[in-house]
C-alpha cells in the first residue's frame, strides 16, 4: 500500500473533481485525533453543518498535493462500529457520520483512523471493525516521538501489509509531518472506493508481531513505566484525592490570582479610552450613549476575558495531559453515592469554563439517566460567565482584605456550585430521573505532554467566542439598556428631586420587582441588572455598569466596584453591604441566568419540559439562597 | 446491566477455579472467562477492550469501594467500577 501512486498526481480526474472529497478522522478517545487535525490543517476549524448531527463537528478545507480539495472532518471518538449505541452520544454521533458518508453517492471520502501505537492491538479492534464494515481506510500512527522514547519500533510496512491499508507514522508535534499526511489521503481518495482493507486477521496477533523493543536503557525503562510511576502518586489512596482536591483548588484561585492583575489593566485602559471618547465628543446623547452604554457595559465585561482565557487553557492542559481520567477515577465513588458516575466528571468539570459544550460533552455519558442528570446539574457549575460579578462584589465588599481572603472566597464560591450540583444530582436521582444506571467503565490514557499548539488554539477560540458575544449581544443589550435607562417612562411624573434616571422605563420595571426582591436586599438597580442579566448572566456587570455611568455620568472614570461602594441612599446610609453582596452570590451561585444553555438543554433533551424545569428549580433555590443569606447576615449583625 | 437479557461468553478451556474481576488479587494476572451483563454492554465491553479471552491485571483499587484500576494484556488500562467487575468472572492465566 506504501507502493508508488499509480495516478498522475497533477492530473485529477474529472469524475473526482465534481464529488465532494471527505476525509473522516475516527479513533478511540485519546488516540491523538485533535493534535492530528491541527497538523493537517493547520489548526482552522469551522463547525460542520450535517443533516440528522447537532453535535459541532469542527471541520476545514484542505489542498491535497494533486490539487483537488477535500474537507477533513474530526468526529468524536469511538471504540465501534458493531456495538450498539445510542444516536445522542459521542459513539452515535461518530457513527451517523459515518453512515451518512457511505449512503451519500455523490460524495468520495476516506475514513483516517488515528491510532495510538502504545496501544496497538486495542486500536487494531477498531481496524478490524471498518474493514468488515467495508471502508476505505488510511491508518496514521501517532506519537512516533513516544514509541521512540520507550525504545520501541514498528514495522510499518508488514503491518500494511497485513491489515491491508496504508500505514503511516507520524509525529503529530513535528511540522514536517503534513506532507506524508496529505500525501497517503490523496493516494487513497484516487484509488476506488471499492479497494477494500484485508479482514481475515487477529489485532492482538498482528500487534505482537510489528511491535518490537529496540532499546532496553535507562531512559527507555523510565519512560515506558511513567504512567504507572506516576500513578502510584497520583491515585495514592490518601495522597491522590489530596493531590487532586489541591490541583482543582489551583486551578480556581489561579483564575482569581493571574487574572486579577489583567482584569485591572485593563479597566485601567478603559477608564483612559473613556476620557479620551469625553474629550473627543463632549458632553451629550452621542457621548453618554458611547461611554455611558456601550463603554459603562460592554467594556466592563471585556475586562474579565484573562480569567476566561485561563480558566479554558487549565482546563484543556489538564484533559491533554491524562489527569481528568484520573480525576474521574478519583471521584466516581462520591458520585455513585449521588446517583452519578465518574464518565460525568468531565462534563461537570468543563461547566466551569462554560455550560453549553459541557452539555454537549455529557455524550460521553452513556447511560440515558445519568446523562440527563448531569446535564439538569451543569448549570449549577461556576460557568465563567459568573466570573464578572463574583469580582466584581469581591472588589466591592472585600477590596480592603488580602488578595488570599478573595482567592480563598473566589474558591469557596467554585466549591459552592460543585456542592449545589451534587446536592442536586441526588435529590433528582430519588426523583426526576431515578433508576437503575451503568456504572462506569473508562479508559485511562497515558499520561503525555500537552501540545502547546493545540493549547493555544483552544485559548483563541475560546477568546474569539467571548470576543464575538460581546462584540454582538452584549454591546446590544447594553445599547438597548442604555435607551431603557435614558427614556422616561411614558406617563410617569418627574419628582423634582430624585435624579432623571429614576423616571427611566428600567427602572420603573426594577421598582415594581423590588418589593419581591427586597428580603434578599436588592434595590431597584440591582434589580434592573438581574432582569438585563436573565439571558446571559455576564449581563449584570454591564447592566450595572450601565445603570451607574448613566447615573453617576459626571464620575465616569471611577470603577465601577468603588461607585458601588459609594452609593448612598438620601439619609446618608449605604445602598450596599456587605451581606448584600454576599445575597446576589448566593443568587449567581444557583440561578440559571442563561438562554444559550436553555437551548443547549432543550437541542439534547429534545424536550422543553427540561430546561423549563432547569429555570424553575435553578431560579427558585437562588432566591431562597439569597433570602436566606440577607437575612441570616442581618441576625448575625453583618453590615 | 438493567432488565435486558444477558449473554454469558464462556471458554472452553477453563481449567482453574473462577472467581469476579472484584474478588481477583491485586497484580495476579488473570483472564477473562465470561461477562454476565446485557448484550449491549458485553458487547461494547469487548470493543473498549475487556472481552472473552483477555488477560487483566487489578493495579489498584479505589478507596471506599471505588473502581478498580486493571491493565489488560493489549496494553489497554481501565477504570472500572464494582458493580460492573462483580459480573465479569475471572480465572488464573
Amino acid at each position: 500500500m506504501n507502493s508508488p501512486r499509480a495516478h498522475d498526481r497533477d492530473a485529477p480526474s474529472e469524475e473526482r473533481l465534481g464529488r465532494r472529497q471527505t476525509v473522516a478522522l475516527v479513533g478511540r478517545p485519546n488516540s491523538g485525533k485533535s493534535s492530528i487535525y491541527n497538523r493537517i490543517t493547520g489548526g482552522s476549524a469551522r463547525v460542520g453543518n450535517y443533516p440528522g448531527i447537532t453535535v459541532d463537528i469542527l471541520e476545514a478545507e484542505v489542498a491535497l498535493p494533486s490539487g483537488t480539495r477535500a474537507i477533513v472532518a474530526d468526529l468524536p471518538g469511538l471504540y465501534s462500529v458493531e456495538a450498539n449505541v445510542a444516536r445522542d452520544t459521542d459513539e452515535g454521533v461518530a457513527r451517523t457520520f459515518i453512515d451518512r458518508l457511505r449512503a451519500d453517492a455523490t460524495e468520495s471520502f476516506v475514513i483516517v483512523q488515528v491510532l495510538d501505537p502504545t496501544r496497538l492491538a486495542l486500536g487494531l479492534r477498531l481496524t478490524h471493525e471498518l474493514a468488515c464494515a467495508k471502508l476505505p481506510l488510511v491508518v496514521v500512527l501517532t506519537h512516533e516521538d513516544v514509541l521512540a522514547a520507550e525504545g520501541r519500533e514498528i514495522d510499518i510496512r508488514r503491518l500494511s501489509e497485513r491489515i491491508g491499508a496504508p500505514v503511516i507514522l507520524v509525529n503529530a508535534r513535528d511540522t514536517g509531518a503534513r506532507a506524508p499526511l496529505l500525501a497517503a489521503i490523496d493516494d487513497r481518495l484516487r484509488e476506488p472506493q471499492t479497494t477494500l482493507p484485508h479482514t481475515e486477521y487477529e489485532p492482538a496477533t498482528i500487534a505482537r508481531d510489528v511491535l518490537h523493543d529496540v532499546k532496553e536503557t535507562t531512559d527507555t525503562l523510565r519512560q515506558r513505566t511513567l504512567t504507572e510511576r506516576l500513578d502510584a502518586v497520583l491515585l495514592h489512596p490518601i495522597m491522590g484525592p489530596a493531590l487532586f482536591v489541591s490541583a482543582m483548588a489551583l486551578v480556581f484561585a489561579a483564575v482569581f490570582l493571574v487574572a486579577d492583575p489583567m482584569t485591572a489593566l485593563c479597566d485601567g485602559l478603559l477608564g483612559l479610552t473613556r476620557r479620551r471618547f469625553d474629550d473627543l465628543l463632549g458632553k451629550g446623547l452621542l457621548a453618554s450613549f458611547v461611554t455611558d452604554g456601550v463603554l459603562a457595559g460592554a467594556g466592563t465585561v471585556l475586562a474579565f476575558m484573562p480569567q476566561i482565557v485561563i480558566l479554558t487553557v487549565a482546563l484543556e492542559v489538564l484533559d491533554a495531559s491524562g489527569y481528568l481520567a484520573r480525576g474521574a477515577f478519583l471521584v466516581d465513588r462520591l458520585l455513585r453515592v449521588l446517583g452519578l458516575s465518574g464518565r460525568s466528571f468531565l462534563p461537570l468539570l468543563m461547566g466551569h469554563a462554560c455550560a453549553i459544550p459541557a452539555i454537549s460533552a455529557t455524550r460521553v455519558v452513556r447511560d440515558p439517566r445519568e446523562r440527563l442528570t448531569t446535564i439538569l446539574v451543569i448549570p449549577l457549575m461556576t460557568c465563567s460567565a459568573r466570573l464578572p460579578t463574583y469580582a466584581l462584589v469581591l472588589s466591592t465588599f472585600f477590596s480592603e482584605r488580602s488578595a488570599f481572603f478573595r482567592a480563598s472566597l473566589f474558591v469557596l464560591l467554585y466549591f459552592s456550585g460543585i456542592l449545589a450540583g451534587l446536592v442536586a444530582s441526588f435529590v433528582l436521582r430519588r426523583t426526576a430521573t431515578k433508576g437503575k444506571s451503568l456504572p462506569l467503565v473508562l479508559e485511562m490514557p497515558s499520561y503525555r505532554v500537552p501540545q502547546a499548539s493545540v493549547i493555544a488554539r483552544t485559548a483563541w477560540r475560546a477568546s474569539r467566542r467571548f470576543l464575538r458575544d460581546v462584540g454582538t449581544t452584549i454591546v446590544f443589550a447594553s445599547a438597548i439598556l442604555w435607551a431603557l435607562l435614558t427614556i422616561p417612562m411614558p406617563g410617569r411624573t418627574k419628582d423634582a428631586h430624585a435624579p432623571p434616571i429614576e423616571a427611566s422605563i428600567a427602572a420603573t420595571l426594577g421598582h415594581a420587582v423590588e418589593p419581591i426582591t427586597r428580603p434578599a436586599g436588592f434595590d431597584w438597580r440591582m434589580d434592573v441588572g438581574l432582569i438585563g442579566s436573565f439571558g446571559a448572566r455576564e449581563l449584570m456587570v454591564a447592566t450595572m455598569g450601565v445603570v451607574n455611568g448613566i447615573e453617576n455620568a459626571e464620575d465616569d472614570t471611577t470603577p465601577l466596584s468603588q461607585k458601588l461602594r459609594d452609593a448612598k441612599r438620601s439619609d446618608g446610609t449605604p445602598v450596599y453591604g456587605v451581606r448584600t453582596g454576599l445575597a446576589l452570590l448566593a443568587f449567581f451561585v444557583l440561578a440559571c441566568q442563561c438562554m444559550s444553555t436553555v437551548a443547549a438543554i432543550r437541542r439534547e433533551t429534545s424536550s422543553w419540559k427540561w430546561p423549563v424545569f432547569v429555570l424553575a428549580y435553578t431560579y427558585a433555590a437562588g432566591y431562597a439562597a439569597a433570602v436566606l443569606v440577607y437575612q441570616i447576615g442581618g441576625l448575625l449583625g453583618i453590615s | 446491566m438493567g432488565d435486558a437479557p444477558t449473554v454469558t461468553a464462556t471458554m472452553s478451556d477453563v481449567t482453574s477455579e473462577t472467581s469476579s474481576l472484584t474478588n481477583a488479587t491485586v497484580g495476579r494476572r488473570m483472564r477473562i472467562v465470561a461477562t454476565r451483563l446485557d448484550v449491549d454492554v458485553a458487547t461494547w465491553l469487548a470493543a473498549v477492550g475487556l472481552h472473552d479471552g483477555e488477560e487483566v491485571i487489578i493495579l489498584r483499587r479505589a478507596v471506599l469501594g471505588g473502581p478498580l484500576h486493571v491493565r489488560t494484556a493489549s496494553g489497554g488500562e481501565f477504570a472500572i467500577a464494582r458493580e460492573i467487575a462483580d459480573r465479569v468472572e475471572v480465572c488464573g492465566a
